[in-house]
């Protein structure tokens, strides 16, 4: 066994690679049908330690040069000590000194990877998904002609001549054109994609701790820093003035949004008293549903429960939870929603 | 190497003429003294929120409150809870963010290998599941065509049994999922799996 493991010792002294010389360490390994008969010879290797390295002999002594590979190297390899710092700043897409991607670990935004499967996403990925795509299944026999995309952006009349090259124009009355819906299949099953928990605190224009516990709050049931919003308007009556902070949001994607509706629906809706579901009206007809939180059902969250004290009661505000699906319609997001234990009341809309 | 050099200098250079020309403030350069970082924030941030809870402008709450030790007639002494939030977002600000790693060559790799491992098992794990629904939809698929060119049971005409297949009667309706269905899967699950007869105390 030794000789064997002496084979790739003479390989070390020549400037080869790392990844090779791995290769050939790795064929000295010893396998079984090649040499069934020499093993049963040297029992007296038994012996061995295996850690003990072979002796050299004089060839391998003189072949073994290290600091000749290292002069003959043509690329200095990078040190072996710490010798890079990560930028401090994002200075911009053009910039020679860009921060590091973030699933570097030496990177400054590096989190450690996912170390749960949240059950709910568990769920969803072995069964509901697959129930989704197959209760709303469509079928199109083969060589039925494609429905042509209706055309929803108003056109211009051409009564003047510069309506020529001209951009159409947007809808009445709607800024934001809502999505066509498509038919669900194994590309596009909808599924939750972020979460969105918005307080508007009109109180802070007053007091800016209510914002402050307003911040605390919505930190506490997502895990996430929220960001301070301001008012858009001027609105007299209401004491408003435009600019200034009155309000927070919180977004959290992925494996945390599913967490966090996993904990609406099984920890906090159940508690809520005379509670009949969510209004069926909700959504923006694109896939996205709403609803809201009043401060008392707030404080029903189970991070909110256990440090009640650290809130003044009264400052505690309501909020809104947007789910974002990426369903291009509300019943496909309300049926998705439906599946994992969310339900409904009222009439049904769109 | 040169290049890297050339490029590189523009940025050291703008990092050396801030270091010298703007002074610290003096929150962030202490002197040299044994008192932990923890307990000399919390105490310059006492000091800092101060009596009185009125203004309203800016993030930073009340910057223009004089520090006092005694109260006076008619000033309220700060909510204790506030100032325990106020250091609570002091310790999550972006100045207290921690160092980014350091790592030498060997450790480097050693975490570049696992993460390539993970991200390659996460790719196959996605894969496979994505191949799942594509035979599933696949075999749909062609079950479909197949009920479509199929004459129904007796005298039904040919597709009767496609359309009876393709009706979706209250699928996106209230109550297209029975709540027993969302069920989120557990370990450990139990033995009855809904009580019907649970009520409200």
């Amino acid at each position: 066994m030794a000789s064997v493991r002496a084979l790739s010792r003479p390989t070390r002294g020549l400037p080869l690679s790392q990844i090779s010389r791995q290769t050939t360490s790795a064929c000295s390994r010893r396998w079984a049908s090649s040499q069934a008969a020499a093993a049963e010879v040297p029992l007296e290797d038994l012996e061995d330690s295996a850690l003990g390295a072979p002796p050299l002999s004089e060839e391998e002594k003189k072949t073994f040069r290290p600091w000749k590979r290292q002069a003959d190297r043509k690329f200095a390899l990078p040190s072996g000590r710490y010798n890079y710092h990560a930028p401090k700043y994002d200075r911009g897409p053009l910039h020679p000194v860009q921060p590091l991607p973030s699933s570097e670990p030496t990177a400054r935004d590096f989190v450690p990877g996912p170390f749960n499967l949240p059950r709910l996403r568990q769920t969803y990925l072995s069964t509901v998904a697959s129930d989704l795509m197959t209760l709303t299944y469509n079928h199109i026999p083969p060589g039925t002609p494609k429905k042509p995309t209706p055309q929803r952006l108003r056109q211009w009349d051409g009564s003047s001549p510069y309506h020529e090259n001209r951009s159409l124009r947007a809808p009445r009355g709607a800024p934001v054109l809502p999505l066509l819906e498509r038919d669900i299949n194994f590309t596009n099953i909808p599924e939750i994609k972020e979460i969105t928990l918005a307080a508007y605190v009109p109180a802070a224009l007053q007091d800016m701790d209510n914002l402050l516990v307003a911040r605390a709050a919505l930190l506490a049931i997502t895990g996430v820093l929220p960001e301070m919003t301001k008012t858009k308007t001027n609105v007299q009556q209401w004491k408003i003035r435009a600019g200034e902070f009155a309000g927070c949001k919180a977004t959290v994607r992925g494996n945390e949004a599913y967490e966090f509706f996993d904990r609406c629906v099984n920890l906090v809706f159940p508690r809520i008293k005379d509670w009949k579901g969510i209004e069926a009206t909700t959504g923006d007809s694109s896939g996205n549903l709403a609803w809201g939180f009043t401060p008392e059902e707030l404080k029903l969250f189970p991070e909110m429960e256990v440090n009640m004290g650290m809130y003044p009661p009264k400052m505690v505000p309501g909020c809104r939870v947007y789910v974002k699906t990426t369903a291009t319609s509300d019943r496909q997001a309300r049926l998705l929603l439906q599946s994992l234990g969310l339900p409904f009341f009222g009439e049904v809309k769109n | 190497m040169s290049t890297t050099t050339t490029t590189f200098l523009p940025s050291l250079r703008a990092l050396t003429t801030r270091l010298f020309s703007r002074p610290s403030p003096p929150s962030q350069c202490r002197p040299l003294t044994t008192t932990p970082t923890q307990l000399a924030l919390s105490k310059s941030s006492i000091a800092k929120l101060g009596p009185g809870s009125k203004p309203a402008k800016g993030s930073s709450g009340n910057k223009n409150q004089p520090t006092r030790r005694s109260k006076r007639k008619g000033e309220v002494a700060r909510d204790p809870r506030m100032i325990n939030l106020l250091r609570h977002f002091a310790v999550l600000s972006p100045q207290r963010i921690p160092a980014p790693l350091r790592m030498a060559r060997n450790r480097y790799l050693r975490h570049w290998t696992i993460h390539r491992a993970w991200l390659l098992f996460r790719r196959q794990q996605r894969e496979a599941r994505e191949k799942t629904w594509m035979r599933q939809y696949q075999s749909m698929n062609r079950a479909c065509e197949e009920l479509r060119l199929t004459s129904g049971p007796g005298t039904r005409e040919e597709g009767y049994l496609f359309r009876m297949a393709m009706e979706k009667k209250g699928v996106y309706g209230l109550k297209g999922v029975p709540i027993e269905y969302a069920r989120a899967q557990t370990e450990t699950p139990p033995r009855v799996p809904w009580d019907h007869e649970w009520k409200r105390d």
